[in-house]
């Protein structure tokens, strides 16, 4: 377990490095650099910027520069970002909990439901319940992101149910702890509720496709021949089983719903990963978009290895061989 | 082909119509010239956000008319939009005359599919400079249907390229190949692009635009292809008849393009068919941001922009979210399509 | 001996084929009981008629089968029968067992006596031993054991509640000779120590003949040939029993050319109206394309052929 784990985890060691380089090869494809923006500003002395240029490499190679710039990465000095005049690595811690979270969140929701669906729809296969739920999943996985969004706040706009944009109420400041809380998990709800609404149903479709392949396999007859009655079938035997491959693509799922609430981040106002990116293209804030392409990157990894130990301790095979 | 058709309407009547639907939507596209009764640029400064016209055979006497017809309406409350009907009846024509075209940016025309000789005829609504939605959705099909076709046209020349050599010849070649697919998949595709959309300068021509679109998708694009392919060909390397072509002598060039490329044809189509909505949606995702196809020129994504974090308008006008529509409706129909194929051309299934 | 199952006039099958056709067959208790044929002759599928888990588009559509005293067919408490008075083994151990369970857990959650965990695993890892496995095989999973050992732990879960009849799905043919003849032999000291009857579905007449006391040769979905194992084996009646028998590698001298039955097993789609061998036949007469053979009981046995006896009504 513990060999296969740092095996894994040695495997992302290229990665990681990988990704480094082709955030440092899209700045230097880039026509000028950062400081070309900086000059232009009056407040910046010419020797600040001759010594920001030292310390970031920039009068030596490429190669070099990539190496510095490395150096600078692994002690999270990220740069400077120039239109916020703070460093990006405080831009993006405050961003990246909001956008953790409802990452988090809608995963959780997305499986909560999906995995019950799936298996209700691999049970009922080909009746007229499976045939309902696989048509909403059709028009789940069709529907971009983005419209749901949009559908779903032209719904809040006319009943005003739920709060929507920020992440926070403005009796914030004067609340308890708990109220903090509940009011931040208010505000998550519209863009988490998008991103679940948009996810579901591939997870569905997935789901139901794992179980019925899964109640179709030798064991499952075995289970049938020793006696065992059918609902410890499905969820002792099937069940496991079929969960077992959804772990496999979480990572790859993770990239999606990243993707997913970046877009739902800027469309609903929730001050994330998503629209500091944005920000960060709009006002050409190089520096900043690549920290936070890196740190999209770095999550994915994050993701991965999360799924690589889950499906360890799930599957015997992974665990013991 | 035609055996493909008739399999298709006999084993799986919804990707058969989906099929119908997506031509269609290509047809409008292309002839949008003469479709639209309405060229995308043209304001109606007096009809900001006005609501679709409605088409009526009877009159307010209940009086039918063969011919369909619209009022004429009048915008009285400007800060509300709210309008008016005139009870002037408009007759609608076909073939009406009107200001001078272009068909296809060549056959010049002053005649159109249909309108108005009076009042104005606006199917979808109008957006708040008073521009006609349905023309403009029809112009920006043209955007956002094709650059699905071209992005993933250049993106499988790249992941059959490189997941052909990283299968075919494995060993170094592969392992190294597969780790730089990996790198690409690891970025989150949201952020990848955005990112590569940073490297330009914003103000970019609207061709340039187009053709920057279609790298970027591409750029992302292309690992998951190339990965499938090259697991696609391990496998069919792996092949007796493969086997016996290498022992027989004939060149790799010839394997290749004998052997190994005709047999992923039919994984192809269907892969192909599959990845296009992917395509559709990183164009609307760019242009929605504001930094895809730019104003004045339609794409269905950007149309929908002002939707963003303009509650008023959403709520007051959801006909500007027609565009998301169509969008919606091309996914599905390629996604129909593409299971419907899979389904059909998996020789399982035979 | 008294009759265990007694199997009669089966057909199973749907409106487009039938699968089984008039299967009628007994087993006596103690007794091993072989079926032979070619793959996909429905060998598999009479196995689980007994138990009644045929696939989903195929059903009973017509005869009895009788299990001490209760007619299986009408029977709906099958859960109280499998695992519990039916056991089953089956050709490949390793997708039969699932992947995810240690053989403990798979085999526990076949007991159906209403006994402590304690009692339970003691039970189990008795019954481990017994089979030649170690105890501490309770603890690992599938993947871990050899095809062999995964064959032996599933015997023991078909043996753990000690039922009275074992269907054996071609438990050997995925094992390697030697290991096969442990499996075998296991079984046969099985019979004597368990009292237990078994149905074994081979396609190797030979293993047949060495392991059972009666055996039922099937073509097609249906019976040809039963009857005593030595005699069906030394003097087969049926021309397809005694071409499975002639074309046997142990009947060549050296050099000899090898001997094939001409012709295909036919598909269950475009099933020949007479006899099914007929097409195949080398004593082929018309009438046998146009009529199904009874069975008759000849020299101790039964025979569906034209060459002795009259052919069904029908």
């Amino acid at each position: 377990m513990r060999r296969y784990i740092l095996n894994r985890l040695f495997q992302f060691i290229p990665l990681l490095i990988g990704m480094t380089f082709i955030s440092f090869l899209i700045i230097q494809i880039s026509p000028g650099d950062y400081f070309t923006q900086l000059k232009m500003n009056p407040e910046i002395s010419p020797e600040t910027i001759e010594n920001m240029r030292k310390l970031f490499g920039l009068d030596k190679p490429v190669i070099i520069q990539y190496f510095y710039w490395l150096k600078n990465i692994f002690s999270f000095n990220l740069g400077v970002s120039f239109s916020y005049h703070v460093p990006v690595s405080f831009l993006i811690k405050v961003r990246l909990k909001n956008t953790i979270a409802l990452s988090i969140f809608s995963i959780f929701l997305t499986w909560i439901i999906s995995i019950p669906l799936g298996i209700y729809g691999a049970i009922k296969d080909k009746k007229i319940q499976e045939r309902i739920l696989s048509f909403f999943a059709y028009i789940g996985i069709s529907l971009p992101g983005f419209f749901i969004a949009m559908l779903v706040i032209f719904f809040i706009s006319k009943t005003a149910i739920l709060p929507l944009g920020g992440t926070t109420s403005i009796f914030y400041e004067n609340a308890s702890n708990f109220e903090k809380f509940i009011d931040y998990l208010k505000h998550l709800l519209v863009p988490g509720l998008i991103l679940t609404l948009s996810g579901i149903g591939s997870l569905y479709r997935l789901m139901k496709n794992n179980f019925l392949e899964t109640l179709n396999s030798p064991y499952i007859f075995t289970a049938y021949a020793k006696g065992i009655p059918t609902y410890k079938i499905y969820f002792k035997h099937a069940l496991r089983n079929a969960i077992n491959p959804m772990i496999t693509i979480f990572g790859y799922e993770l990239s999606g719903i990243l993707s997913g609430a970046g877009l739902v981040e800027i469309i609903t106002g929730w001050p994330g990963m998503g629209r500091l990116v944005l920000e960060g293209v709009l006002s050409f804030d190089l520096y900043l978009v690549m920290a936070s392409l890196l740190i999209g990157g770095i999550l994915l990894i994050l993701g991965n290895l999360l799924a690589d130990i889950l499906l360890a301790l799930t599957d015997p095979r992974v665990r013991l061989r | 082909m035609k055996k493909i058709l008739q399999r298709l309407k006999k084993r799986n009547y919804i990707s058969f119509i989906s099929l119908w639907i997506i031509v269609f939507l290509y047809f409008l596209a292309i002839m949008a010239d003469f479709i639209a009764p309405y060229p995308y640029n043209k304001q109606f400064r007096d009809y900001p956000l006005c609501p679709p016209t409605k088409i009526h055979f009877f009159d307010h006497n209940k009086k039918f008319h063969l011919r369909p017809f619209v009022y004429e309406i009048k915008l009285v409350n400007p800060a509300l939009n709210q309008y008016e009907i005139i009870e002037k009846i408009c007759p609608i024509y076909f073939f009406v005359k009107g200001e001078k075209r272009k068909i296809l940016g060549l056959f010049p025309s002053t005649r159109y599919l249909f309108g108005t000789k009076q009042g104005k005829i606006f199917l979808f609504g109008t957006d708040m400079h008073g521009r006609d939605i349905f023309s403009r959705v029809l112009y920006g099909a043209r955007i956002s249907l094709s650059i699905g076709v071209i992005g993933v046209s250049l993106s499988f020349f790249l992941g059959f390229l490189i997941g052909g050599i990283s299968g075919y010849f494995g060993g170094r070649i592969d392992n190294i190949l597969m780790r730089l697919v990996e790198i690409f998949m690891m970025f989150p595709a949201f952020y990848l692009m955005l990112a590569l959309r940073a490297v330009f300068p914003l103000n970019l021509s609207s061709f340039q635009i187009y053709l920057l679109i279609v790298v970027i998708l591409s750029l992302i694009g292309w690992a998951g292809l190339a990965r499938i392919i090259r697991g696609m060909v391990l496998s069919i390397k792996e092949e007796e008849y493969i086997l016996a072509a290498k022992a027989l002598g004939i060149s790799t060039f010839k394997i290749i393009f004998k052997h190994i490329i005709p047999n992923t044809f039919s994984y192809s189509i269907t892969a192909i068919t599959l990845s296009i909505p992917g395509y559709i949606l990183g164009e609307s995702t760019l242009s929605l941001l504001g930094l895809g196809i730019q104003e004045p020129f339609p794409s269905w994504g950007n149309m929908l922009s002002v939707c963003i974090g303009n509650l008023r308008i959403l709520s007051n006008a959801p006909w500007m979210l027609i565009p998301g529509f169509f969008i919606f409706l091309t996914i599905i129909c390629f996604n129909f399509l593409g299971d419907g194929l899979r389904d059909i051309l998996d020789p399982k299934n035979w | 001996m008294e009759k265990l199952l007694s199997v009669k006039k089966i057909v199973v099958g749907n409106q487009q084929v039938k699968i089984l056709r008039d299967i009628s067959f007994e087993v006596k208790e103690k007794e091993i009981v072989s079926i032979v044929g070619e793959s996909g002759c429905g060998k598999s599928m009479t196995l689980r008629t007994i138990i009644k888990l045929l696939p989903k588009n195929l059903e009973i559509l017509s005869g009895e089968i009788y299990f001490d005293r209760i007619e299986i067919r009408k029977y709906n408490e099958m859960e109280k029968i499998r695992g519990k008075e039916i056991g089953m083994v089956f050709q490949e151990p390793s997708s039969y067992l699932n992947p995810l369970f240690t053989i403990g857990n798979q085999i526990e959650e076949s007991i159906k006596e209403n006994i402590s965990k304690k009692e339970k695993k003691e039970k189990i890892v008795n019954i481990l031993k017994e089979i030649g496995l170690s105890p501490n095989v309770y603890y690992q999973y599938p993947h871990q054991l050899s095809g062999g050992m995964q064959q032996r732990a599933m015997i023991a879960m078909s043996l753990i509640n000690k039922p009275k009849l074992l269907l054996a799905d071609e438990p050997t043919t995925a094992l390697d000779v030697t290991t096969a003849f442990g499996i075998i032999n296991l079984l046969k000291n099985l019979i004597s120590k368990y009292g237990l009857s078994i149905i074994f579905v081979t396609h190797d007449i030979s293993l047949a003949r060495y392991i059972s006391d009666k055996i039922i040769v099937m073509y097609a979905g249906m019976i040809l040939e039963k009857g005593n194992a030595d005699l069906v084996y030394n003097k087969p009646l049926h021309p397809y029993t005694q071409k499975l028998i002639t074309c046997l590698p142990e009947k060549y001298k050296k050099g000899e050319k090898i001997r094939t039955i001409e012709g295909e097993v036919p598909s269950f789609k475009n099933l020949p109206i007479g006899c099914p061998f007929s097409p195949r036949c080398e004593y082929r007469q018309k009438l046998c394309e146009e009529k199904i053979p009874e069975e008759i009981e000849v020299d101790n046995r039964i025979v569906r052929c034209i060459r002795y006896g009259n052919f069904m009504e029908n």
